[in-house]
């Protein structure tokens, strides 16, 4: 320890031992990984004229990864879908299968990312996502998302008042200024352009794709359609049945509008069964559930632009339990099948939406959503 | 005049170098307090400021931490290790045009660097934000200095070394040693792939790990005695300490990676190494605190070693709980939570932070012979360690909250999961507000005793009373 050569070369030997296996080692290992074929032939050498993964992306996303890096978005997204036995992403549905080294090997920004204030941003692509909706998120997330916390980039938008084709419409913040209408800059293309090139939908030799426990469930729903629905999800759907036919305080008198066999009246009331309002994403469901819903929607291929009031006698007075279980009943009769909800996921609704005033009807362009 | 005694010589050879550095380190202090507290700001309102877009979140954020750690942690440590080799060695501080130069490179390339970042230019690499266009000047500066450094400590006039001394010269030279396998690593052979993860996560990590911690730690085995008048208990313990450090710091830090698109050995290596250090944790901890506990008393009335034993303490304790969230059951709810902040702020705010404060209030008033008012730094002690504990427990209360609610799909992510942790995020606005005022006593009591009269610091000796 006295002598200061020796004790130098003492911890630069304890040093450069680590430096030996993560710098090293893991670059002999795994640093010469090259895009592959999904299937390999049984010999294990790639097919011939099959496609390999991953593919490049354009320049154009390329250039959004630069935007990407230099905006810090990596702060709070990473772009990993950990292994199954590591945590919950490929069952929160952040990706169909965990992701692989080999995925990242044509990237130039390597943008795992350590912090998870948003969701996981390795799949964005995949999640049907139109541009605008895109534009719209990233000018402010808060037009879509009320308390969304990603932060909003105007400074990537020119507010115009004569729009052109390309420009976004932006629903108005707090119903108080007039219709916005966004022209997006050039590096505001190249960020959606990369947002959309995010995608790991592809299989590899290594990893293949995974059935989500959700998918499980709605399995599993669907098979005890046929008869043996576990009591709780029995009793849901009874009471839910009651409340979708009560015409009384505490009842929601749906069956009035979208008729008890659920086919709605034409032109005026749109379906329920069937209608991927009702199936697909839960969280618009509810809230249209509570609060009403107004504007030109598409159900099963046609369009209606009608009115539903704030649903419940008197008007949105709907508790959690009762919009679970009518909820939970219109999501399976008529043929319809699909998981319940819990008065817990409509209380998280209701607590997101804590600001809005009691009455106020969700628009349709609100609730463009990913899933479509 | 009567001849003055060797450390009194040697404390006057230090002076320039020492107010320089502590001068500068206050200034970024407050820097990093300022944009810490926007940050803050930010994620309870995300309308605030954010048409600017070089303001906007994820940008100040990084600002931050480099400013902390390398302007902050850089020109401490400088300031610290200087005083306390020299003292060590019973040497004088040489060259010190030299090493003011040097620091002054160095904090002009922080300031350049993170101009850069703001204006767009990060590189995004973990704790290597900063454009590559100010990394010369970085290692340049830093180089000059730690060679002085190395200088003061050759000529040392008695050969045997002590603790504090390997942990601040090992610190001291690791730095460049990591931060050249870095710039290797990522810029002039790039690595392919998630390798570049791996690599920058294993920078950022050890930097913490290799530089600020020896450093915090090398002060308290100086301070601890020097305050106390008594030896560590146990000291044989210390080098056992020292070389675990040495060896297991570097391997456990990528433990982080558990679970993601890098070869499974990597985290399950760092997660075996992170568990081996209880060893060196428990050394230190023993090394310090049967010392510190032998004479609480004058523990609680001497103010530097009350900050020195609030970072010993939280060191022992941030240490066995990074242990604990290392286990893969636990990894696997705290992992990408806001817990990574808990170990940020404790490792580099409740630990080293508190150590520096500690050794400045020590060895400033020894330097300039003037005497900082009690009550001022009673003030700052109890705003630093009430606005540390709020930091500190929002973060992990809502880390383990973000945890817990992250691992159930089926609550929607924005609505309820980010929704829950909200309110910590509000507290730790709050505790940014009082740590900003904290740290703005502590660099106010710096430059008061520094330049007591600014026009005539440069002008004279000063001939003030001793200690
Ligand atoms: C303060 C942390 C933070 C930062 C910085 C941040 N985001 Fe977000 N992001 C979030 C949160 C929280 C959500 C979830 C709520 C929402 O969708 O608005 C989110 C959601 C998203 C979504 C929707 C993802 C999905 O699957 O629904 C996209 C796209 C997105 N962010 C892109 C970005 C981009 C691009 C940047 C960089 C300019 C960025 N974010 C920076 C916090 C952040
Ligand atoms: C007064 C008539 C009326 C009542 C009562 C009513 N709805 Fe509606 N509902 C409508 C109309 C009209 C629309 C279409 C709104 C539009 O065009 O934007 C609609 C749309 C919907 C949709 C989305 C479109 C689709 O068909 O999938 C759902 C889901 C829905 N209602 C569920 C309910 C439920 C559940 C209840 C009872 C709790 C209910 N409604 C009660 C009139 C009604």
């Amino acid at each position: 320890m006295n002598n200061l050569a020796k004790f130098t070369i003492g911890i630069f030997f304890t040093l450069g031992m680590a430096w030996l296996a993560f710098v090293v080692g893991a670059r002999s290992q795994f640093g010469d990984l090259v895009p592959t074929s999904e299937v390999l032939d049984d010999d294990g050498s790639v097919p011939e004229d099959a496609e390999l993964f991953p593919v490049d992306i354009s320049g154009m996303a390329k250039q959004g990864a630069e935007e990407y890096a230099a905006l810090g978005c990596v702060t709070c997204h990473t772009q990993q879908v950990r292994r199954v036995e590591a945590g919950f992403d490929v069952e929160r549905g952040w990706g169909k299968r965990p992701s692989a080294p080999r995925d990242y090997v044509l990237q130039e920004h390597v943008l795992l990312g350590n912090s998870r204030i948003g969701p996981d941003l390795a799949n964005v692509g995949l999640r049907n996502y139109s541009d605008e909706w895109l534009h719209q998120h990233l000018f402010e997330p808060q037009s879509i998302f009320p308390s969304s916390l990603c932060p909003p980039s105007p400074f990537l938008y020119q507010l115009v008042d004569e729009p052109v084709y390309s420009d976004i419409g932006i629903a108005p913040k707090n119903n108080m200024d007039k219709n916005r209408t966004v022209r997006p800059s050039i590096r505001a293309n190249r960020l959606v352009a990369y947002l959309q090139a995010l995608k790991q939908d592809y299989e590899l030799p290594e990893v293949s794709f995974i059935e989500t426990e959700e998918e499980l469930v709605e399995e599993e729903v669907i098979s005890s359609a046929g008869g043996e629905a576990p009591k709780w999800l029995q009793d849901q759907i009874d009471t839910g049945k009651e409340i979708y036919m009560k015409a009384a305080p505490g009842g929601g008198m749906c069956f009035a509008c979208h008729q008890q066999n659920g086919e709605g009246l034409a032109g005026q009331f749109p379906p329920l069964a069937g209608s991927d309002w009702v199936l697909g994403n839960k969280e618009r469901l509810i809230k249209i559930s509570m609060y009403g819903l107004m504007g030109e929607i598409e159900v099963n291929g046609v369009k209606y632009n009608n009115v539903m009031a704030p649903p419940g006698i008197p008007p949105g007075s709907l508790t959690n339990e009762q919009i679970a279980n009518v909820l939970t009943y219109i999501r399976n009769d008529w043929g319809n099948s699909a998981s319940a909800v819990s008065a817990e996921e409509v209380a998280t609704v209701r607590a997101s939406l804590k600001g809005r005033a009691p009455m106020q009807m969700f628009t349709s362009a609100e609730l463009t959503t990913p899933i479509q | 005049m009567p001849a003055d005694s060797p450390d009194k010589v040697i404390d006057r050879s230090a002076k320039l170098v020492f107010s320089f550095f502590l001068s500068s380190a206050g200034l970024w202090l407050l820097m990093a307090a300022l944009l810490a507290y926007l940050a803050a700001a930010k994620l309870t309102d995300p309308f605030f400021l954010s048409s600017y877009e070089f303001l906007t979140y994820g940008k100040i954020k990084v600002a931050q931490a480099n400013a902390f750690v390398y302007g902050w942690g850089g020109n401490s440590i400088f300031a610290v290790s200087l005083w306390i080799l020299a003292r060590l060695s019973q040497a004088e501080v040489r060259g010190s045009v030299f090493l003011v130069f040097a620091g002054v490179i160095w904090n002009l390339a922080i300031t350049f660097g993170l101009l850069g970042i703001m204006d767009g230019h990060m590189s995004g690499h973990e704790m290597l934000e900063m454009p590559t266009e100010v990394w010369p000047a970085m290692l340049i500066s830093y180089l000059i200095i730690t060679f002085l450094a190395l200088v003061i400590h050759r000529s040392r006039q008695v050969r045997e070394t002590i603790a504090p001394q390997w942990f601040i010269l090992a610190a001291l030279l690791w730095f460049p040693a990591l931060f050249l396998i870095a710039w290797n690593g990522l810029e002039i052979n790039p690595a392919r792939g998630t390798l570049q993860t791996v690599l920058s996560m294993w920078y950022g990590q050890s930097l913490v790990w290799l530089w600020l911690t020896p450093v915090a730690l090398g002060a308290a085995y100086y301070l601890i005695p020097a305050i106390l008048g008594r030896t560590i208990d146990k000291y044989y313990l210390a080098i056992f300490g020292f070389w675990c450090i040495a060896a297991l710091a570097p391997w456990s830090v990528v433990h982080h990676l558990e679970g993601g698109p890098v070869p499974m050995w990597i985290p399950a290596v760092g997660t075996v190494m992170s568990i081996a250090m209880v060893f060196p944790i428990a050394v230190a901890s023993t090394n310090f605190h049967a010392t510190a506990f032998m004479d609480i008393g004058k523990v609680w009335h001497s103010l530097p070693l009350r900050f020195v034993i609030f970072g010993t303490l939280s060191y022992t304790i941030s240490s066995y709980i990074g242990v604990v969230f290392s286990l893969p059951a636990v990894a696997k709810i705290t992992q990408f939570t806001i817990i990574n902040e808990f170990h940020f702020n404790q490792r580099v705010y409740g630990f080293f932070s508190m150590i520096i404060f500690g050794a400045v209030y020590f060895a400033l008033p020894r330097i300039t012979g003037r005497e900082i008012p009690k009550a001022a730094k009673s003030f700052h002690f109890w705003t630093s360690t009430l606005g540390v504990l709020m930091l500190l427990l929002a973060y992990l209360i809502g880390g383990l909250t973000h945890g817990v609610l992250a691992g159930q799909p089926s609550l929607p992510w924005s609505s309820s999961v980010i929704h829950s942790i909200q309110p910590y995020f509000l507290i730790t606005k709050f505790a940014f507000i009082i740590l900003a005022f904290s740290q703005f006593v502590f660099v106010v009591n710096v430059w008061r005793i520094i330049f007591p009269n600014p026009f005539v610091y440069f002008s004279a000796e000063n001939k003030e009373a001793s200690v």
